[in-house]
This record gives structure tokens, sequence and C-alpha cells, in this order.
């Protein structure tokens, strides 16, 4: 018993030289330190150091820095760069603007994340079940893993890249959450497919067009409920909308909610035309149309 | 006279013969990193020189004159990483200082010589080979440093060579980059067994 007490008695003494040791020690270091940042101060443009305070300071990159203190550095050096941060939006834009006193531009209007593709689990046609790598990268590389050569494979490499928790499947279908997307990019890098596309919200519901499908009409009805067969319809309508390469596609920049752009969605035979954004409408099941029957 | 004898065999043993690099295998993360072009490598070999000379040289003071008189070997490890991060502190301030291109270039390369297990690794060759002056360490550390300095420049000045070179496109890159320092590494390793 005493033994036992003595060796304790030895290990917390042992412990306890370790720790004073290692205090001496790090106290030694931390004056010279201090010594050394004093004397070696550099003198750094206060605007930087503003401008990085208003950053966001997740270091996301979709600015093209590596990192908000960079970008900083950059946007001072260069305030052609302001508007860069999609995360922090108009309104880190004005800060950085009133530090720089600049006045605001154009770019005010956030960039968000767009899946140009509405097909879920129980719209899409499949040759096969997949059973390889479960990643959308990999199922890519598989010829034929379901019919559609351009829509969501559903294994969800966007939903990994999202820092922001704002993309999940749903029914096999990349959907993203608009109350969270910052417009980082780092989706539109995952998808091996190209179906994300950053699109500026100019409202905060946009009208999109939800298909990327290049395949002739009737190929991609036969894969796929809601897909875009190219027939132009949309394109009658108003002149936001032009069908090449059997795609309907979208000035997104020049879209206004009118009359015009409303008729053309409901005359879309696939309703592949739909509202995103943190409201967006329900859009319709595929395929009810009012007006044209359907085969 | 023995003693400059001594101290110069030191010095060629571990530049040459026992070069960190080429025979040890340890700091190879900025030795393929940063050897892109000449000057930056010769940069971050003149920053890495200085980093393990003060290093080498204050862990050998701490870990004969605190720890072995405590006998706390045991916390070598951590002593030695915590004067290792001091000194990359004190070199990034003094470049950020002096040398603010210099210092841009480097990016995340210079507070990660902290990670530079050369440095750590020549601390621990130092106590491992029970070197027992302190004239004899400053030599090693600062000898270290040189056989780094000279392993990067070599191969900065290959690869710039290679840029121009016709490689085969399935080579361009990091494989070609790789075999080279293979290759490197077995003309150094001709020196091996010539002194300690």
């Amino acid at each position: 018993m005493m033994t036992i007490l003595a060796e304790i008695t030895e290990l917390w003494q042992q412990a306890g030289l370790a720790a004073v040791t290692m205090v001496g020690l790090g106290a030694t270091f931390a004056l010279v330190l201090l010594i050394a940042s004093i004397k070696l101060k550099v003198q750094v443009d206060p605007k930087i150091e503003q401008v990085y305070e208003a950053l966001p300071k997740i270091d996301c990159g979709a600015c093209g820095f590596a990192g908000c203190s960079s970008y900083a550095k950059g946007v001072v050096a260069n305030p052609e760069l302001l508007g860069r941060c999609s995360p922090g939006g108009s309104e880190v834009a004005n800060k950085i603007a009133a530090i720089l006193s600049l006045s605001m531009g154009q770019s005010s209007v956030p960039a968000r994340a767009v899946v140009h593709c509405r097909s879920h689990t129980e719209d899409k046609e499949f040759y096969a079940s997949y059973t390889g790598i479960p990643s959308c990268t990999a199922a890519n590389a598989v010829a034929n893993v379901q019919a559609c050569k351009f829509g969501c494979l559903g294994f969800g490499d966007c939903v990994q890249a999202c820092k922001f928790d704002a993309l999940h499947m749903i029914d096999g279908l990349a959907t993203v959450d608009y109350e969270k997307c910052t417009g980082c990019t780092a989706c539109v890098k995952a998808c091996p497919r190209n179906l994300i596309e950053m699109v500026p919200f100019t409202h905060e519901n946009m009208m999109v067009v939800a298909c990327r499908s290049r395949e002739s009409g009737k190929i991609t009805r036969s894969m796929c409920k809601v897909g875009c067969i190219g027939c132009g319809l949309c394109a009658k309508q108003t002149d936001l909308f032009t069908v090449q390469d059997n795609v309907a596609r979208m000035a997104y920049d020049r879209y206004e909610p009118d009359q015009a752009s409303e008729t053309a969605m409901y005359k879309c035979p696939t309703g592949v035309i739909v509202f995103r954004g943190k409201n967006a409408p329900e859009p319709r099941p595929a395929g009810e149309k009012p007006q044209t029957a359907k085969t | 006279m023995e003693t400059l004898q001594v101290l110069l065999l030191a010095f060629v043993s571990i530049v040459i013969v026992n070069n960190l690099v080429f025979t040890k295998f340890l700091g190879i993360c900025p030795y393929l990193g940063v050897s892109g072009r000449l000057d930056m490598a010769f940069g971050m070999g003149c920053a890495v020189t200085f980093v393990v000379t003060l290093a080498g040289t204050l862990t050998w003071m701490i870990n004969n004159w605190v720890l072995a008189i405590l006998h706390l070997e045991v916390m070598k490890y951590v002593c030695f990483i915590l004067v290792i991060a001091g000194a990359v502190q004190l070199v990034e301030m003094y470049l950020r200082k002096f040398f603010p291109s210099l210092y841009d270039s480097f990016g995340i390369f210079l507070p990660l010589i902290t990670t530079n297990c050369a440095i750590l690794g020549l601390c621990l060759f130092i106590d491992l080979w029970s070197i027992k002056s302190l004239l004899e360490t400053v030599v090693l550390s600062f000898g270290a440093g040189i056989g780094f300095t000279m392993a990067i420049c070599i191969m900065a000045g290959i690869r710039e060579n290679l840029e121009l070179a016709d490689v085969p496109v399935c080579l361009r890159g990091a494989p070609i980059t790789l075999i080279t320092a293979g290759l490197l590494t077995l003309a150094f390793m001709g020196f091996a067994g010539m002194i300690r």
C-alpha cells in the first residue's frame, strides 16, 4: 500500500516537473516572439483589415482567391473585383464599397445554384440497376446507368460538396435549399454532368428551364417524363427563351415576371419551365396540360 | 586541428553522404512542392537552413542542458516541436518585414516549414547520434540546411529544364518529377558509406 502511494507521489512530482518545464520553455519562446512581433511589425493598409473584417471569413473560394484574407488584399488593390463574394452577397459588397468609398455597380445581384433537371426517380427510365461506387462521378463513367445522359444521377456528389447543407437528395434529384445556398459554386464543380449553374437571382423566385437534354424530342420523351423536347412553344411567347440543340435556354439576366413568360411556362407541354427560389410555387405535375392534348 | 577535421567531416557527411532528402527521405513535401522555379527553391532552402540551424542548436541546448538534467527525455518531441514552431514564426515575421515578395511567393509553404519533417528529423538524429559538442551540433544543423538547399536547387534546375524537354504526354507533370527524384536519390546513393 505504501509503495503504491510512494509511486503515485513520485509520478505526480515528475508530472509537475514536466509541466513546469514546458510552461517555462513556452513562456520563454512567447516572450521572444512577442518582442520580435513588436520589432518586426509590418504596416498593413488598414483598409485590408477592415475589408477582411467585413467578409464572411468562411474561406469558400467562390471569389477565385485562396481565402477571405487574400480576397481582401485583392479587392483593395483592384476595386473591380468588388462583388465577387457570393456568400456575403450585396450586404458585404456594400460594406466593402463603403470602406473603399466606391459606389456600387450592377454586381449586387446574388448568384445562386440552380439544378437544371427536375426528374425524380419516378420520372426517369433506367436501363439497369447500378450497384457500383455510389458517386455521380463513378456512375457517370459507366455508360447507360440511366437512360438520360444529361439528367441528375442522384448519388449526391453535390450534396457532399456543399458546406452549407443547402443541397439535399429528394427522390433522386438534387434539390437546392435557397434559404441556405450562398452561391459558393462548390456544387458546380462537383457535378460531373455540369447540371448545376449559377443563375443571377434578379428576383426572389427565378423562372428556370430545368432540363439540359440535347436529345431529340422523341428520345427525350421516351426517357423522361419531364424533359425538354425542344418544341419551341416557349420561344414563340417571349424572346427570353431560345431553343438550341433541342433544348430551351433562357436569358436569366433579362428575366422579368411578366405575362409572356408566365404564358410560356404554362404552354410548356412537359412542365420543364419552373420556379426556383426561396418561396418557389410548387411545379404542376408533369404532363398535366390545360390546352394541348398529351400523347 | 583534430576538431577542425571532425567538424569538416561532419559537414561533408550531412551535406552529401547523409543528405536528409536523398538518403533519409525527409522533407519530401517542400522538395517536390516548391521546386518549380529556381529562385523560389533557393529562397525556400535559405528559410529552411535558417530554421534548421536555429532549431537544431536550440533543441540540442534544451535537450542537454534542461531535459537531460531533469530526466525528462520523454518530453523531447513536444519541446522540439515547440522550438521549431517558434523559429518558423520568427522567420515568417522577418521575411514579411524585409522580403515581402518572397513572403508572397511562398504562400502556405512558409508556415508549413513547421511540419517539414527534415527539421524535426535532424533534431532527433542529433540526439540519436549522441553528438556531445555544441560546435558540432551547429555545424551539423547548418550542413543539413545546406544539404536541403542543394537538393531542392538541383531539383528545381532539372525541373526548369524539363519544362522545355519533350516529355511523353503520360509522364508530364508529377510522374516525371517523381522519376527525376528517384534517379537523383540513386545518384546520391553512390556516396553511401564514405563517411560514418
